[in-house]
């Protein structure tokens, strides 16, 4: 573009040269509004509608951008398919970067505009790729069709089609405008509005009620017809292996201190026996058992839990509570297993968010799946676990600062509120 | 070799010159914000580390501040591609703590919307695999039929992609009347249009060179990382929840789980075509047995959870898909809610796939994990 932006210069001056200069104008215009090559990018969602609209039945070439490049370095338009986290962001300002101008970008979808679903009580998303990068159209959705797209990338080649030699394209600077901000000031002028309208509005209406005092709109709303349904009782469908109750009996016998968490004053067995079949049996076990109980649960031919389901935790007030869920491909039943682990309150109070509340073995030596499910739990809730061969944070930053799961987690600068 | 980058475990004496490289997070072969850290011995692969939470999104912390309800929402966008497979993972959690029932009718909707969520996610990854290889056309393929079961689904749930149509004790609304006859056509065609598939890829022989022997991922090793799905039962284990835990009406289905025992690319893509033909099977049964009259939900209730923890699993396309609902107080938010997603542990194993493997081996073995990273990350 560097020539033609220096035509105005050299031909204006001489007489019929602005014709001139407006025909290369044309040109150059129509060939860039015509071939807006995107780049092949998306996180979640939007990116498959992105897909979708290059396929088949919607056909993006019609409008020229079926070219998806894989490499910035051959774009000129960067699709922002999908949420962006902190963790993504500065991914994405360095392929902004790297795609040479003019450049443009389309924040699609909720998620890029303002956080979408994810704008309050998220810790992770940041909210609007225009504190970003300089985003040109926003396509709203969550997410948008086929057609919206389309929709967006026409107001772009509208927007492309001004762009003159006079008045050439320029590098537009990220807006640091919090969403929060433009959303009070869009708030703001919409009361102003509606105030302005009722005041416009007081003379008519008085003056239509004068006319017709006793009228009656005849205005109903459309409402789906109520309909009367029956109740219908749950039937809870059993499952394959052993039942609850010989699980709990058979486990029993070898760790005699394993219980179920019950308020009643019942015999546990028959609190055992009355949780419904298809809820799998969830047993409380002392943190010194944990390991020990595993590998015999893995490794006794009644039981047979050769798969890990999965490892999560709960946090409550003194205790965190550490849930592995271990099933039998061959048998079919599950078994629960919850470890109350108490927190180390012995840290000083300011220490205590970033620090490692809870100690507990790990078994990653007995299920390989147990590795990335106890750093997730690691990351999450700062439980330490011992003999884990590489406990690193999994999902988010190393040098983010706590741990979000946990419920006491507060960050005023990056968590929102609904106001 | 104390100078590893993290994650990197493998001690060797080697001659030759390693070195690493990175791919992603964006990457269009990591199908999403996915970054692989790969060290290389020549142009084969020694080890791999993934590097996941580009798209953490927080889902289960906002979660603590949403209602039941809300969170139906937001399990649809975890794994997008099934999104009307997670609607139905939450529901039948909450269902156990509400204990209410579901009407013959509503069960049914739900199963055949279940297996039409099904196949457009294989037919998603019929369009990558391909697409991955080299063969663009398969991906135009894939989502042409795609589109279709996107119509019948905008016509039940009123959106393409992201449905939250499943409440408990039924669904939001009544199916319409065109659904049956929609479904009924879509089969009809799909039946033509799988022949053409499977004559396009099946004994393709780039598909074959590329594929057969590729990725073997062993049963003791799929079980071990907790594989499920279609990974799992490729390295021949008969597992299905559908089976070994039916939920909904699938115990009355007559359907056959395919199993296949090798464990490569080659049989991962070859079972999922195997259940699109048994999907549609299920299909076929239910539109006979679909009944015209009766009520499609049962009666409303409010979503209020009593204490206690409940569990929910289903069998999504992508594989075993269980949520965990912990209430500690009655009422209509949750204390916790955890997702356990498919896709996760196949990441975690993809180290054991790739190792001596070439680049280009790795791009075929992504397509046929088919992960979706926002479910992986959440």
């Amino acid at each position: 573009m560097g020539i033609i932006n220096y035509a105005p210069k050299i031909l204006d001056p001489i007489p019929g040269g602005k014709y001139v200069v407006n025909l290369v104008d044309y040109v150059v215009n129509w060939a860039r509004a015509n071939s807006i090559w995107p780049l092949t990018y998306g996180t979640s969602c939007c990116a498959i509608e992105m897909m979708s609209s290059s396929m088949a039945r919607y056909d993006i070439a019609r409008f020229g951008s079926e070219v998806f490049r894989a490499s910035p370095r051959q774009a000129d338009l960067f699709i922002l398919a999908g949420t962006i986290t902190r963790r993504m962001a500065p991914a994405i300002q360095m392929l902004w970067e790297q795609i040479p101008g003019p450049k443009y970008a389309i924040a699609m979808g909720a998620c890029t505009i303002s956080g979408g679903p994810f704008i309050y009580d998220n810790y992770a998303v940041v909210r609007g790729a225009q504190n970003l990068i300089p985003v040109d159209v926003f396509v709203p959705g969550c997410p948008p069709r086929p057609e919206a797209l389309f929709h967006g990338l026409l107001t772009l080649r509208e927007k492309i089609l001004k762009e003159t030699c006079r008045h050439p394209w320029h590098a537009g600077r990220p807006k640091d405008v919090s969403t929060m901000d433009r959303y009070r000031e869009a708030a703001k002028t919409w009361a102003a509005l509606e105030e302005m309208k009722d005041e416009e509005m007081a003379e008519a209406r008085a003056k239509f009620k004068e006319e017709h005092p006793d009228y009656k709109s005849a205005f109903k709303p459309i409402r789906i017809k109520k309909e009367e349904f029956p109740e219908v009782p749950r039937e809870p469908k059993g499952t394959a292996g052993l039942s609850q109750s010989e699980l709990f009996a058979k486990l029993r016998a070898e760790f005699p201190k394993v219980t179920v968490h019950t308020h009643s004053e019942d015999p546990i067995e028959d609190v055992v026996a009355a949780i419904p079949a298809d809820c799998p049996l969830e047993v409380l076990v002392e943190p010194e058992d944990y390991l020990p109980m595993v590998k015999f649960l893995k490794e006794n031919p009644d039981f047979d839990m050769d798969y890990l389901i999965d490892i999560t935790a709960i946090d409550y007030d003194d205790h965190f509570d550490m849930v592995t869920m271990l099933r039998s491909i061959g048998k079919g039943h599950k078994l629960f297993l919850s470890v109350q682990l108490k927190k180390d309150f012995s840290i000083s109070e300011e220490k205590r968010p970033t620090a490692l509340l809870a100690t507990i073995d790990s078994v990653s030596s007995l299920y390989p799946g147990a590795e990335i499910k106890e750093r997730e739990v690691y990351d999450m809730f700062g439980i330490n676990f011992k003999g884990h061969p590489d406990q690193r944070r999994i999902f988010l930053d190393k040098d983010f600062v706590g741990y979000p799961l946990r419920k006491d987690f507060t960050h005023s600068e990056i968590i929102r509120r609904p106001v | 070799m104390s100078t590893l980058p993290p994650g990197f475990r493998i001690q060797r004496e080697t001659n030759t010159e390693e070195f690493f490289i990175n791919m992603g997070p964006q990457h269009p072969s990591t199908h999403g914000a996915l970054r692989l850290a790969l060290r290389m011995d020549g142009e084969t692969i020694v080890e791999l580390v993934p590097h996941f939470g580009y798209i953490h999104r927080g889902m289960e912390k906002q979660a603590e501040s949403m209602s039941y309800l809300q969170y139906i929402a937001l399990s649809d966008r975890q794994d997008y591609l099934t999104a009307i497979q997670n609607n139905l993972g939450v529901v039948i959690a909450l269902e156990k703590g509400m204990n209410v029932g579901v009407p013959e009718k509503a069960e049914y909707i739900r199963v055949m919307l279940q297996e039409l969520g099904r196949i457009a996610s294989h037919l998603v990854f019929y369009g990558c695999f391909g697409g991955d290889l080299g063969g663009q056309t398969c991906l135009l393929f894939g989502f042409k039929e795609r589109e279709m079961i996107h119509d019948i689904l905008e016509e039940v749930t009123g959106s393409r992609l992201t449905t939250n149509f499943f409440r408990p004790g039924g669904s939001r609304y009544d199916v319409p009347d065109t659904f049956i006859p929609r479904v009924k056509a879509f089969l009809d065609h799909l039946e033509g249009a799988m022949h053409d598939y499977e004559r396009f890829l099946s004994k393709n022989i780039i598909v074959l060179e590329r594929s057969v022997g590729i990725g073997i991922l062993s049963k003791e090793d799929a079980i071990a990382y907790g594989c499920s799905g279609p990974v799992l039962r490729a390295s021949g284990v008969n597992f299905d929840v559908r089976r070994a835990n039916p939920y909904s009406i699938y115990s009355q289905l007559d359907f056959d789980v395919p199993v296949f025992q090798n464990g490569d690319c080659y049989d991962r893509y070859k079972i999922r075509i195997a259940e699109i033909h048994e999907s549609m099977k299920i299909l076929r049964q239910c539109i006979d047995k679909f009944p015209k009259e009766g009520p499609w939900r049962s009666k409303e209730k409010p979503v209020r959870l009593p204490v206690g923890r409940y569990y929910s699993e289903i069998e999504t396309a992508k594989g075993l898909y269980a949520t965990y609902v912990v209430a500690a107080t009655t009422g209509e938010k949750p204390y916790r809610i955890h997702t356990r997603g498919p896709s996760f542990p196949h990441i975690a194993a993809l180290n054991k796939m790739v190792q001596g493997h070439k680049i280009s081996d790795l791009v075929t073995i992504m397509a046929t994990l088919d992960p979706v990273i926002p479910e992986i990350d959440r």
